[in-house]
């Protein structure tokens, strides 16, 4: 069974870090982004099953992202993660093609098991 | 390869944007060839070398999957465009398993059209310049 | 004409049968040969007229059940292929619109490289041209957000812990709820068996119910949730609110795009028929029961597994 291979985009950085280091440690092949901008060019030169993205960020915000990867990169799954829960924005979220919309504090089993049902719609879809 | 018109075979059923894409391409200091089908445009690649191959996904008769397995086939060397409507998943499958060649999603400016020739170039200096090491 | 006439024939002949006996029990009585059999005879056609009456009222309700289900099928049927028609005219346009791109922008490089003439208002002209290439961009948006919305539409079928997914989307809604006077009861069903249907697209039909009922309650109210699963493995889910509830007249085209009853410019009237493609393409069926002033009940249905589509 292939790892997974994830992708946290998160401009908080303690979070980013805590989160991707708690993913690999349970086996997962994570890695993180501090923006939109770095997460898009990061999936230009390395494949990822999973993208998680918070939804408020400065800059590029996580809907935009979020449109960009499902234009680019149709079969990458995207969970949304969202700090303070706008049922609008997880409407939209859900439309523009995300996997799930979490709320933070996220616990990690709830965010593993999410990660891997979205994988696994990825392996469904490709098949 | 210096100094040499890179040469472009654009590759589409629907004439005027062939023939003015064509004349636009021209004019930016591309060699262009044109054909109006997959079957055509291998026709075109046995007669002359071409560098970079820009092919709509949708064709009648062939259709630009089809043509893209062919030429790669034949000619490997050769960089292919794809040119399509929606990066819909299907068309997404099989390029990325026919050898990941770049797609571009229709209608696009001629910047982003040249833009893309110009890293399927690089890509394909790139490659001939690995080859050539021992 | 001829429709009356048949319903008619329908309809009135099967009284015959028993409108001859009674008149022949009448004459048998006239005549005096034996009460008892007259009256047998009387009392067998008043049987039959009564079997007859309600035979033809459950044929009728039938009918009637029957032709609400087409207009159901119809319109799910409609709303289904809106998929294709969507991919279809948005690939067909994209065609068009690369070449007016094209000639556009081969305008520009003509326009750009003609030398200065007399009477020729040549950046008005390559103004102009450019806001071509800028509108067919936008045409270009337009295409791409409708190819994406079609292909949305294609359902992916996994195991579904329903009550679990349904939670999930509730508890979004009550960070949204909470201390606006809404309160949000759950009714779940423990335990029930895992679903295949699709996540996303059943978190979307629970996110925009679950709003709806919250946007439907004007100051004080309770949403309820429910989730039952029927003997043959189908999992019911019903969002029930006490709010303001929808107007009889409106229920028939609550599902159709672009309806809204939203007066202030809110909502697209998008969401309850996105539900409705997504629900039906899961192989399932939504309906809503509505008391004005009381209070909206909208139910999701969906089968245990997706029947293999044609």
């Amino acid at each position: 069974m292939d790892l997974v291979r994830i992708l946290v985009v998160d401009d908080e950085e303690d979070f980013l870090e805590t989160l991707v280091n708690r993913l690999n440690r349970r086996g997962m092949s994570a890695q993180g982004a501090l923006s939109g901008r770095e997460a898009l060019k990061m999936m230009e030169e390395k494949e990822f099953d999973v993208v998680v993205l918070d939804v408020r960020m400065p800059g590029m915000d996580g809907l935009e992202v979020l449109r960009e990867v499902k234009n680019r990169w149709p079969f990458v799954e995207v969970i949304l993660l969202t700090g303070h829960g706008s049922v609008e924005s997880g409407i939209e979220g859900m439309r523009l093609g995300a996997f799930d919309y979490v709320m933070k504090p996220a616990d990690l089993e709830v965010l593993i098991e999410k990660i891997q049902q979205a994988r696994e719609r990825k392996i469904l879809r490709e098949s | 390869m210096e100094g040499e018109m890179p040469k472009v075979l654009l590759v589409d059923d629907e004439e005027r944007f062939r023939v003015t894409t064509a004349r636009l391409l021209g004019v930016r200091g591309f060699q262009v060839g044109t054909a109006e089908s997959g079957v055509e445009a291998l026709e075109e690649l046995e007669r002359n070398p071409y560098d970079v191959v820009v092919l709509d996904v949708k064709m009648p008769g062939m259709s630009g999957i089809e043509a893209l397995a062919e030429i790669k086939r034949r000619q490997p060397q050769v960089e292919v465009l794809i040119l399509t409507g929606h990066a819909s998943v299907d068309a997404a499958v099989e390029i990325m398993r026919l050898g990941g060649c770049e797609y571009l999603l229709k209608p696009c400016s001629m910047d982003e059209l040249v833009e893309k020739i110009e890293r399927a170039l690089e890509r394909k200096a790139m490659k001939e310049g690995s080859e050539e090491k021992p | 004409m001829l429709k009356s006439t048949i319903e008619l024939a329908r309809y009135g002949i099967p009284w015959l049968g028993p409108a001859m006996a009674f008149l022949g029990g009448l004459a048998l009585l006239a005549e005096g040969k034996g009460q008892w059999p007259a009256i047998a005879v009387i009392f067998g056609s008043v049987l039959s007229a009564g079997g007859i009456y309600s035979l033809l009222r459950s044929l009728r309700k039938g009918e009637k059940e029957r032709a609400l289900l087409d207009v159901r099928m119809l319109q799910s049927h409609k709303l289904a292929s809106l998929g294709e028609l969507t991919a279809g005219i948005a690939h067909e346009i994209n065609n068009p619109l690369a070449i007016i791109g094209r000639e556009a922008e081969w305008l520009e490089h003509l326009l750009s490289t003609m030398p200065p003439a007399e009477g020729v208002p040549r950046k008005e002209l390559l103004e102009s041209v450019r806001e071509v290439g800028v509108q067919v961009n936008r045409c270009r948006e337009i295409t791409q957000n409708l190819l994406s919305f079609a292909r949305k539409m294609e359902p992916i079928f996994q195991k579904v812990d329903v009550n679990r997914l349904v939670e999930d989307m509730v508890k979004l809604v009550e960070t949204e709820t909470q201390g606006k006077g809404i309160e949000i009861v759950r009714d779940y069903q423990q335990p029930m068996e895992p679903i295949m249907t699709d996540p996303p697209g059943l978190r979307q039909v629970m996110l925009n119910l679950l709003n709806n009922a919250r946007q439907a309650i004007e100051g004080r109210g309770q949403i309820t949730i429910r989730t039952r699963a029927l003997e043959d493995g189908r999992v019911q889910i019903a969002v029930e609110d006490t709010g303001c509830g929808i107007p009889r007249e409106h229920l028939p085209r609550i599902f159709d795009p672009f309806f809204t009853t939203k007066a202030h410019g809110k909502g697209t009237g998008l969401g309850l028929s996105i539900c409705h493609g997504i629900v039906d393409r899961l192989g399932g069926r939504i309906w809503v029961r509505s008391e004005p002033g009381l209070g909206s009940t909208f139910v999701v249905e969906l089968p245990a597994k997706p029947k293999r589509a044609s």
